[in-house]
Order: structure tokens, then C-alpha cells, then sequence
């Protein structure tokens, strides 16, 4: 028995420009991760946390790693922490903080967030007025070139078959090839739109399913202004690259340019 | 804590050690079938022995598609998804 066992933690969703009363209304009603406890601001200085109270009991690190190991559990978390996020950003510019993001009461969340002061000021400064879109770019499963070089067909002699599974490597290597030029294409039209950009990480098969390969994941800090620039030229793109499938999603708050970003 | 979080079925296990075995017969397969295509490239067997080595491999190669069949198994179940670094065996 430790003493967090008995004491609440203050869990972070997100730091906010201070907005006077504007987002502690936005935040009234939402249950957050955990009722009872109400999401709340916390005020320090030139920022505002949005936080609430969440028992140590059900967060404290082995209860919280077996939530986080649940998937149903880490969903309902993620969703939550989401809600929240999405309403504070519409009442103040907001940066998010990672899921679970834990302090042992206020003064160290205080603490916390005061030495990292400088940065999130500035990330503050990059995401206002803007938000994160993603973009997706996947490999389709490709036809074989040849009806005699599909799997199976069976081949004559030696030679020939081993005819077939040469075409078939260069076959796989030429798709995979203009796939990832045609993700490339993409990236550099986005890019050009967006004040910052960061490439994430691909998603396997488990994810993708198995008809498609995972060739771009990257997401795009952008003005406000600029979606239905973006929607036009996802449009045209779509229509001119024939191997991969686009997909796009958003507006997000800024969750991957929460450190700042790359300049494009 | 859930006790429904690993269902202990046996015949589902038989299935994917079968499945797991026959992935790595695959992985070898194919590397073998590269190592040929290589050779050839640098020209130095003969014509009969290129003859030799395609009709082994293809002979191989349908035996595991019968393997498969007895099994119940599509060519995609077997691979390997090891994450960020992709797939064990090339995807189509």
C-alpha cells in the first residue's frame, strides 16, 4: 500500500491559450476518461491545462498499463481523450498532449508543463489558426501482367516456369516501384499546401487488410483556409494515379505537430 | 481481469502450427527459387541443368499448393506480418 493509492491524479488532455472563460464552458458536461470527477482548466500563466481528476486506484502505473492493454478499454480512453481535445480546440487554440499523460496533482503538473513552458508556447504559435489533416496512400494488389503468369498456370518445362516466376518478381517490383513514386507525388502536392509535414508509420497487413499495401501515412499542418484547395487536388490526383488508393482524413487537432514539425 | 482474452482452442492451434511450418517451407522455397534465377543470371549452368532445376522447383511448388489444400489454407495465410518491417514473404 502506497500513499498514491488514496490520492487523485490529475490526468492532461491538452494546453490551451488561456481563453478567459470560453474553454472551461466548451469543456461543461463532457465525462472525459473517468467520471465523477468533471474535466476542468487549470490556469498557469500565459497557458491553460485542461485536466481532470481521475483516481490513482484505477491509473496509477499497473492499473493503467493493464487499462492501455485492453483493447476496448484503450479505445473508450482514446475516444474520450479525443472528445475532449476536439472541444477545447474549438474554444482556444490547443495543444495535445499524448493519451495518458499522468501528473500526481496539480502543483506537479504545474511543474511539469512549466518547464516545457518555451516549447509548447511555440507550438502554440505554429497551430493557431491551422489543423492537422492525414493522407493515406495504398498499394492495390496487383493483376498479374499475363493470364500465363498467374499463380498456378502450369508450365511446360523447367525453363518455362522458371520463366514465369522471373516475370512475376518483375511484375511485383514495377508496381511496387510506381506505387511509391505515386506516393511520393502526393506527399509533394500536400506539401505544398501545408506549413509543416511529418511522415508516420506505415500500417502491416493486419491493419491494411490483405489486398493492399501501406505505401504513405503522413500528416499535414495546414490553414484553415486551405481544405477545399486540398479536397481539389486529392481529387485530381486520385483520378491521375491509377496504382494506389488516396484517402484522406481530418480536420484533426494538431496531434503529430504537437513539438513543432519540419518546415516542408 | 477477463479470462476471454486467449481462447485455447486446440484445433485452431493444430491449424496454425500448420500454418507456421508451411510459412517457413514457403520462405525456404522461394529462396531457393530466387538463388536459381540468380545463378542463371550469371550464366553458369547449362542448358539441361536449368531444365533440371525449374522442373524440381516447379514439382515443389505444387506440392505446396496440394499441402495447402489439404489444410484448408490460402496462399496469403501464409506469411508472416512482422510489422514495420513489413512481411516475411513478398505480397502480391
Amino acid at each position: 500500500m502506497t500513499m498514491i493509492q488514496d490520492t487523485a491524479l490529475t490526468y492532461v488532455f491538452a494546453v490551451c491559450r488561456p481563453s478567459g472563460e470560453r474553454t472551461a464552458a466548451a469543456l461543461g458536461g463532457l465525462a472525459g476518461v473517468g467520471p465523477p470527477a468533471p474535466v476542468r482548466t487549470l490556469a498557469m500563466g500565459p497557458l491553460t491545462a485542461v485536466v481532470q481528476d481521475v483516481p490513482a486506484a484505477d491509473y496509477a502505473e499497473e492499473a493503467l498499463r493493464q487499462r492501455l492493454s485492453d483493447r476496448a478499454e484503450l479505445e473508450r480512453c482514446a475516444r474520450a481523450h479525443h472528445e475532449v481535445i476536439t472541444a477545447a480546440m474549438a474554444a482556444a487554440p490547443t495543444v495535445p498532449l499524448p493519451l495518458a499523460t499522468l501528473y500526481r496533482g496539480d502543483e506537479r503538473t504545474r511543474e511539469a508543463l512549466r518547464a516545457r513552458e518555451d516549447s509548447l508556447l511555440t507550438a502554440l504559435d505554429r497551430i493557431t489558426g491551422r489543423v492537422e489533416w492525414g493522407v493515406k496512400v495504398y498499394a492495390l494488389a496487383g493483376q498479374p501482367a499475363t493470364p500465363a503468369s498467374a499463380p498456378g498456370a502450369a508450365a511446360a518445362t523447367g525453363r518455362a516456369y522458371l520463366e514465369q516466376i522471373r516475370s512475376r518478381r518483375r511484375g511485383r517490383e514495377e508496381r511496387q516501384g510506381a506505387a511509391l513514386r505515386a506516393a511520393e507525388r502526393v506527399d509533394t502536392v500536400v506539401r505544398g499546401l501545408a506549413v509543416a509535414a511529418r511522415r508516420l508509420r506505415l500500417h502491416g497487413a493486419e491493419v491494411t487488410g490483405p489486398r493492399r499495401t501501406h505505401v504513405l501515412n503522413a500528416a499535414y499542418l495546414m490553414d484553415r483556409g486551405r481544405e477545399r484547395q486540398l479536397r481539389a487536388a486529392l481529387a485530381s490526383l486520385g483520378r491521375d494515379e491509377e496504382a494506389v488508393e488516396i484517402e484522406l482524413s481530418g480536420p484533426w487537432a494538431p496531434y503529430s505537430f504537437a513539438d513543432g514539425g519540419t518546415p516542408p | 481481469m477477463t479470462g476471454a482474452r486467449v481462447d485455447l482452442d486446440q484445433e485452431a492451434m493444430g491449424r496454425d502450427l500448420v500454418a507456421l511450418v508451411l510459412t517457413i517451407v514457403e520462405l525456404l522455397r522461394q529462396l531457393m527459387e530466387r538463388q536459381a534465377l540468380r545463378r542463371i543470371d550469371a550464366g553458369d549452368l547449362t542448358d539441361e541443368q536449368v531444365e533440371r532445376i525449374g522442373t524440381t522447383l516447379m514439382l515443389l511448388d505444387r506440392r505446396m499448393a496440394e499441402l495447402r489444400e489439404q489444410h484448408g489454407l490460402e496462399p496469403e495465410d501464409l506469411n508472416l506480418d512482422l510489422g514495420p518491417l513489413g512481411t516475411l514473404l513478398p505480397r502480391d
